[in-house]
C-alpha cells in the first residue's frame, strides 16, 4: 500500500511539472497566430489553456494535502509534540470531510458533465469535472497516511519508530 | 437574490464563525474558507453543495488567472538561470559605495527584481539565500538582515508586473495596463523609503561600505544586465502596444527569461528547468486553490447581502474621501495579518468597491492603495509570508526580526498616506502615457 500511494504521488509529480510546461504553448501558439500569421488563429487554444489551467491547479491541491504545504494560521504558542500532534489529527479530519463532499458532490457534478460538451473544442465537460471527485479521492488517499502518522505520534509520543517527520517546510502557500 | 431565508447577520454569523473556528484549529485556510461555506448551503432551502463545484469551476476555467503560474515561473527561472546574479553584479556597481552598502543592494535588487517577477514571496526566498546570511557576516545584525530583505521583497507586486494586480483587475473589472503604470511611483518611492531607512541604520549603527566602482565596472555590469532588466519593457510595453494581454505578457516572459538564462547566460539545464517547472506548479496549485474556495465564500457574502448590509454600517459614520482611504487600507492590513493577498482581494476588495465609489475615489487609487496594503500584510504576523520565510532561512523565530521589521514599516506607512491624501500620485504615470485607460 505504501508503495502505490509513494508511487501515485510520484506520478502526479510528473504530470504536474508537465502541465505547467504544456500551458505555454497554446497562449504561445494564440499570440503566434493573431501576431505573424505562421499559424492559423485556432479557436480552441484559449480552452485548452484554461482546462489544462483546471488540471494543473487539482493536482497542486492533490499534492499539497501530501506534502502538508497548504497554507494554515498558527495562533498556537509552541505546543509539546504529542499535542501537535493532536491538533494535527483533529484539523486532517476536517480536511478529510472536505474531501468527502469533493467525491460524494463531485461524482454527481461529473455525472451533470456528461450531457455537456466545451463551448469552443466540443470536449465532453466530464473530462474537467472529473478532476473534483479525484481531487477527493486522493486527498482521502494521502489524507490518512497522515492521520495515521500522527495518531501513532499522539498515542506513543514522538520516537524514532513513528516514521513521520513532524516539522512542516514553512510558508509555501502562497506565490504573492 | 432577495428572499433568501437566513438574515445577513445569521448568515454572516454562520460563514465567519465556522471559519474563525475552522482557521484556529490550524485548518488550511483553503480548507477553512470551504468547509465553513457548508453550513449555510444545507440550512438555505434554495441552496446545495453544488455551488462549491460550480463556482470554484467558474474561478479556475479564466485565462486571467493563467498569469500567476507564468509569473512564478519567470521568478524561479531567473534564480536558477544566473539572471539574479548578474543583477546583484549590477546593483554592488550602483550602490556599493553607500553606508549600509550590501543591505542598499538588497534594497535595489528588489526593485530591479520586482520589475521582472510579480511575486513577492518568490524574491523573499530567492534574496534571503543570498543576503541574510552574506549580510551577518559583514557585521550587519542578524534582526536588521532579516527585516531588511522581507520588507524590500514586497515591492515585487507593487511594481510591474505583479501578480497581484492581475488578480484586481480580473476580479474587479479594472484595466490591468492602467494598474501597471499605477504601480510604478509608489514602488519607486516604497523603494526610496527603504534605501534611506537602511542609511539611518547604517549610519548609525556603522555598517560597512565597499569601495566605489568605477565607471567602467558599472558599465560592463550593465551591460550584460540589460537584456534581463530589458524584461518589464516588454511586458508592460506589449501590453500597452496592444500587442498582447496580461496572461500573454507572462508567457512572454516565461519564455524570455528561458531563452535568456539558456542561451545567453548558459545556466540553465534540464534537471534545473524541471525543478523550476515542478516548484512552479506546487506553489501556484497551492494558492490558486484558495482562489477558488474564496470565490464561493465571496458568492455566498454577496448571495446573503453581508457586504450590503456592512456598508450601510460604514456610511452612517459620514467618512471623507481620505477618511474612507485610511478606513479600506486599515481594513485591507487588519485582513492581511490573517489572510492570503489573493482571497483577500476576492472577498474584501468586492465589499469595498462600493464603499470607494461613493466617495467617489477613482477605482485606480482604490486599487493601488489596497495593494499596497495588502502588500505591507506581506510583513505583519501572523500571516506575514515575506517575513516567514525571510525568519525560516534565518532559522529563527517571527518574532525575532519583528522590531526591526515595523520601525521599517513606519516610513513606508508615511508613504501609502501620502498616496491616501494626495490620490493623483498613482495616477501620474497613467495619465501621461494612457489616459484613455483611466476611463
Amino acid at each position: 500500500m505504501r508503495r502505490f500511494i509513494d508511487g501515485y504521488a510520484r506520478l502526479l509529480n510528473v504530470l504536474l511539472g508537465w502541465s505547467v510546461a504544456i500551458l505555454v504553448v497554446p497562449v504561445t501558439m494564440q499570440m503566434l497566430a493573431r501576431q505573424t500569421g505562421l499559424i492559423p488563429s485556432w479557436i480552441w487554444t484559449e480552452e485548452m489553456a484554461r482546462f489544462f489551467f483546471i488540471w494543473m491547479v487539482m493536482l497542486g491541491a492533490m499534492v499539497g494535502v501530501r506534502e502538508g504545504t497548504h497554507f494554515d494560521v498558527d495562533l498556537w504558542p509552541p505546543l509539546a509534540p504529542r499535542a501537535n500532534a493532536l491538533l494535527r489529527v483533529v484539523s486532517m479530519v476536517f480536511v478529510l470531510v472536505f474531501a468527502l463532499v469533493f467525491v460524494w458532490y463531485g461524482y454527481k457534478f461529473t455525472q451533470f458533465g456528461w450531457n455537456q460538451t466545451s463551448e469552443l473544442a466540443d470536449l465532453p465537460m466530464a473530462w474537467i469535472f472529473a478532476a473534483w471527485p479525484m481531487t477527493g479521492v486522493t486527498w482521502l488517499l494521502f489524507g490518512f497516511t497522515r492521520l495515521r502518522a500522527d495518531l501513532r505520534i499522539f498515542i506513543d509520543g514522538p520516537g524514532p519508530g513513528s516514521g513521520v517527520e513532524t516539522h512542516k517546510e514553512i510558508a509555501t502557500g502562497s506565490v504573492v | 437574490m432577495t428572499g433568501a431565508a437566513l438574515t445577513p447577520a445569521v448568515a454572516a454569523m454562520w460563514l465567519f464563525g465556522t471559519f474563525f473556528v475552522l482557521m484556529a484549529l490550524r485548518v488550511p485556510v483553503a480548507f477553512a474558507l470551504g468547509l465553513a461555506c457548508l453550513p449555510v448551503l444545507f440550512i438555505e432551502p434554495r441552496l446545495s453543495p453544488m455551488v462549491i463545484f460550480n463556482t470554484t469551476f467558474k474561478a479556475y476555467n479564466s485565462f486571467i488567472l493563467l498569469a500567476v503560474p507564468f509569473f512564478l515561473l519567470t521568478a524561479n527561472l531567473m534564480n536558477v538561470g544566473g539572471i539574479t546574479d548578474r543583477l546583484v553584479t549590477l546593483s554592488r556597481t550602483m550602490v556599493g559605495n553607500f553606508p549600509g552598502a550590501l543591505a542598499q543592494i538588497n534594497v535595489l535588487l528588489s526593485v530591479f527584481f520586482a520589475g521582472i517577477s510579480g511575486s513577492s514571496t518568490a524574491d523573499a526566498a530567492s534574496q534571503g539565500k543570498i543576503f541574510i546570511e552574506a549580510q551577518v557576516k559583514e557585521g550587519y545584525d542578524l534582526s536588521f538582515s532579516i527585516a531588511i530583505t522581507a520588507v524590500s521583497a514586497v515591492l515585487a507586486v507593487i511594481i510591474p508586473p505583479s501578480i497581484l494586480m492581475v488578480v484586481w483587475g480580473g476580479v474587479l473589472q479594472v484595466s490591468i495596463g492602467a494598474l501597471y503604470l499605477a504601480g510604478v511611483i509608489p514602488g519607486l518611492l516604497i523603494g526610496l523609503a527603504q534605501m534611506a531607512t537602511v542609511h539611518v541604520y547604517a549610519v548609525k549603527r556603522g555598517y560597512p561600505t565597499y569601495p566605489r566602482a568605477t565607471l567602467r565596472q558599472f558599465f560592463r555590469a550593465a551591460a550584460i544586465s540589460i537584456p534581463a532588466l530589458f524584461t518589464p519593457f516588454i511586458i508592460v510595453g506589449g501590453i500597452l502596444l496592444g500587442w498582447f494581454t496580461a496572461t500573454e505578457s507572462a508567457a512572454v516572459a516565461v519564455l524570455y527569461a528561458a531563452v535568456l538564462s539558456t542561451f545567453f547566460y548558459r545556466e540553465l539545464n534540464r534537471a534545473k528547468l524541471w525543478q523550476a517547472l515542478l516548484d512552479t506548479g506546487k506553489l501556484s496549485a497551492i494558492a490558486l486553490f484558495c482562489v477558488g474556495t474564496a470565490s464561493v465564500f465571496g458568492w455566498l457574502l454577496a448571495y446573503f447581502q453581508i457586504p450590503k448590509a456592512l456598508l450601510e454600517n460604514v456610511t452612517s459614520w459620514g467618512l471623507g474621501s481620505i477618511g474612507v482611504g485610511f478606513f479600506i487600507v486599515v481594513v485591507f492590513m487588519v485582513v492581511g495579518c490573517f489572510l492570503d493577498a489573493i482571497p483577500a482581494i476576492i472577498i474584501v476588495g468586492t465589499v469595498l468597491q462600493p464603499l470607494s465609489a461613493s466617495v467617489g475615489m477613482h477605482p485606480v487609487s482604490f486599487a493601488i492603495i489596497s495593494i499596497v496594503a495588502l502588500a505591507f500584510g506581506l510583513v505583519t504576523p501572523p500571516y506575514g509570508l515575506c517575513l516567514m520565510i525571510s525568519c525560516a532561512i534565518a532559522k529563527v523565530p517571527l518574532r525575532y526580526a519583528l522590531k526591526d521589521t515595523m520601525i521599517m514599516l513606519v516610513p513606508m506607512l508615511l508613504v501609502l498616506a501620502a498616496m491616501i491624501v494626495w490620490p493623483q500620485i498613482p495616477l501620474i504615470l497613467p495619465e501621461l502615457i494612457r489616459p484613455d485607460y483611466l476611463k
